[in-house]
């Protein structure tokens, strides 16, 4: 197996392998939780990127799948006692029918409309979810039934649990955009973002390609909002269907750096450690500090580095690589 | 229901749509000669209702009174806002665009956190309750008084942009650049005047507002979201179209409190959206 002795191998192999183990070493659940959220919002980010990165489509009502996940496995399991696993793949059919009208009414439409548009759409769903107290509880939120450790009822006695969960979900969409950057519809996808009258006179029918995004964004983030929900045990229409995730989920994504395999990755521990750092360094002691950091940082990103911050990232990576044993026999292989 | 009710919620409709007609107008301004949509515009109003509240709370200065201060202070901030901040994304991608001034609103949601808390503040006048009963129909005097500003920074705005040379410059920079540059108008100056315009008109709907509204931190978000339809309804980088659409989404909300209940409002005016958005995205006064 002489590949294996490559860098390019056993680098993320070995990464991969203390992500495995970290649960266990590390001292504190706290910790757990963060690197849970960034799992989370790295999977979320990466689902944003499918067709905000590399179609150029920005939507800033990702909310909207998320909710509806969210609020699909909850109160099924609330209402009918069904298992959150079987709500989920509910949800995210819900969330894929969802994209259809979101891809009918939005696609026509570009830059700044479109993002407008998916806001209302969004924004939409969040009233209804308020309005319609005897289904939603409206803005009290509902709680998940506790049942104890119930791993077919997605509950679990420990974080570690959730923490693999999250995980996989995570490496699932770095997989998946791997593919998706190699294929016939990726760069369709980006081909549109870049000139989508040159892509359509390329013969790309954009509206079919814009759509495949949107059922994986649609798809992963409905998960997502299941994860969320039975993870948190509660939500409401803020914390399920509101523009600040919506926002969210789309920075994480662009700090990182659009149409990039690893950049919502790096968004997202760049922007989870920042919030949940600054709000233990800052508890009870101010507010809105780390949310002015977490601006600050995508005003000054936005002006200086608009591709994101992965490109400094990846450089150094491949520095490391070429000076790790084994690194210098493939040069020039693989980018 | 008697007729009365529902004329009440139309007055009630038209009366905010002139608030949302300032916050709309400058957000459409901007847009037509900077062709940036500017996300931050709601906190541009939150801006302007903490400048007028202070004012208040330690001078003891009347809302109205310090219009005279709010709105040239927002001017100056837009322009600060344009030389600092738009001026570097001009002609950028979307992407740039949308998220530098989304960036902004988050910062200036959560400085006003920062130093004047999540607290709801509101300010006592002795004008605030008073009411007049036109047939049966009760309107509160800020309303109105808010409404006769509104409708009068219209009208200045009007004569401005349609009776000055400096007024028909911006216009000719959002109708086409580069003519106007073969004309011989600097586009820079315009940019700045447009950015500081839309900074001062959202001031100026803070300091109307604030006799009868709260202000919080994220007191914008809802209003930039009703701008956002009023500019889309009424076709972006239109004034009139704005200031048209803006009364008809006031009302829209108004009535959709009265039939379907406190939270419906907004659904009526996200639901107005989408359907423009689906079935004529140019507007009311597009092609």
């Amino acid at each position: 197996m002489p590949h294996l002795l490559r860098p390019q191998v056993y680098v993320p192999a070995g990464a991969l392998a203390v992500l495995v183990i970290l649960p266990h070493l590390l001292p504190n659940v706290f910790y757990i939780h963060i690197l849970i959220m960034m799992f989370l919002f790295a999977a979320l980010g990466g689902a944003w990127n499918l067709l905000g990165g590399y179609g150029g489509q920005l939507s800033l009502g990702n909310a909207a799948f998320f909710g509806v996940g969210a609020y699909a496995s909850t109160l099924l399991v609330n209402f009918y006692n069904l298992s959150p696993w079987i709500g989920m793949l509910l949800g995210a059919m819900v969330a894929m029918l969802l994209s259809v009208l979101v891809g009918a009414i939005c696609f026509r439409l570009r830059g700044a409309y479109f993002a407008i548009a998916t806001i209302g759409l969004a924004e939409v769903l969040r009233l209804a979810a308020h309005h319609f107290r005897d289904l939603t509880y409206g803005a009290q939120g509902i709680t998940v039934p506790f049942k104890g450790s119930a791993p077919l009822y997605f509950q679990f006695a420990s974080k570690i649990p959730y923490y693999y969960i999250a995980l996989l979900f995570m490496l699932g969409v770095i997989l998946l955009t791997r593919r998706l950057e190699r294929s016939r519809l990726g760069n369709y996808l980006v081909a549109i973002g870049q000139n989508q009258e040159a892509a359509e006179a390329l013969g790309i029918n954009s509206a079919w390609a814009k759509q495949q995004a949107n059922f994986l964004m649609a798809l992963i983030t409905a998960f997502g909002g299941t994860f969320y929900a039975q993870y948190i045990y509660f939500i409401d229409p803020p914390s399920a269907f509101g523009l600040g995730l919506s926002i969210q989920i789309a920075l994480v994504a662009i700090v990182g750096g659009v149409a990039t395999v690893m950049g919502p990755v790096l968004g997202a521990v760049i922007m989870e450690s920042l919030i949940q750092f600054t709000q233990i360094a800052f508890a009870g002691t101010s507010y809105g500090l780390e949310l002015i950091v977490y601006g600050a940082l995508l005003v000054v990103m936005i002006l200086l580095r608009p591709t994101g911050l992965i490109g400094w990232v990846s450089q150094g990576y491949g520095a490391m690589l070429r000076n790790l044993p084994g690194g210098g026999l493939v040069e020039g292989v693989e980018r | 229901m008697q007729w009365t009710t529902i004329a009440q919620a139309v007055m009630t409709g038209i009366l905010m749509g002139s608030i949302y007609a300032l916050v709309a107008i400058g957000l459409t301004l901007i847009f037509g000669v900077v062709r940036i949509v500017n996300f931050a515009q709601g906190e541009f109003l939150m801006v302007g209702m903490y400048i007028s509240y202070w004012l208040w709370r330690l001078f003891g200065l009347d809302p109205y009174l310090s219009l005279l201060i709010t709105m040239p202070a927002m001017f100056l901030f837009g322009v600060l806002v344009y030389g600092v901040f738009f001026r570097r994304v001009i002609g950028a991608p979307d992407l740039a665009q949308i998220f530098l001034t989304v960036g902004l609103s988050i910062v200036l949601m959560n400085l006003a956190l920062f130093f004047f808390t999540a607290d709801f503040r509101s300010i006592r006048t002795p004008y605030g309750d008073l009411t007049v009963n036109l047939g049966g129909v009760i309107l509160s005097v800020p309303r109105l008084l808010a409404f006769a500003g509104a409708l009068l920074f219209g009208l200045l705005l009007y004569l401005f942009l349609w009776g000055t040379n400096t007024g028909k410059a911006l216009r000719a920079v959002a109708q086409d650049r580069e003519v106007a540059m073969l004309l011989g108008i600097n586009p820079e100056r315009m940019y700045w005047l447009a950015v500081g315009l839309g900074g001062a008109l959202a001031g100026g709907a803070g300091a109307l507002l604030l006799p009868f509204f709260y202000v919080f931190p994220t007191v914008g978000v809802t209003f930039v979201l009703i701008a956002f339809v009023v500019v889309i309804f009424g076709t972006l980088g239109n004034i009139k179209g704005a200031f048209l659409a803006a009364f008809i989404v006031g009302v829209a909300e108004s009535l959709g409190i009265l039939f379907a209940g406190g939270d419906m409002g907004l659904i009526v005016v996200f639901v107005i959206l989408v359907l423009v958005l689906a079935f004529k995205p140019s507007g009311l006064m597009g092609a």
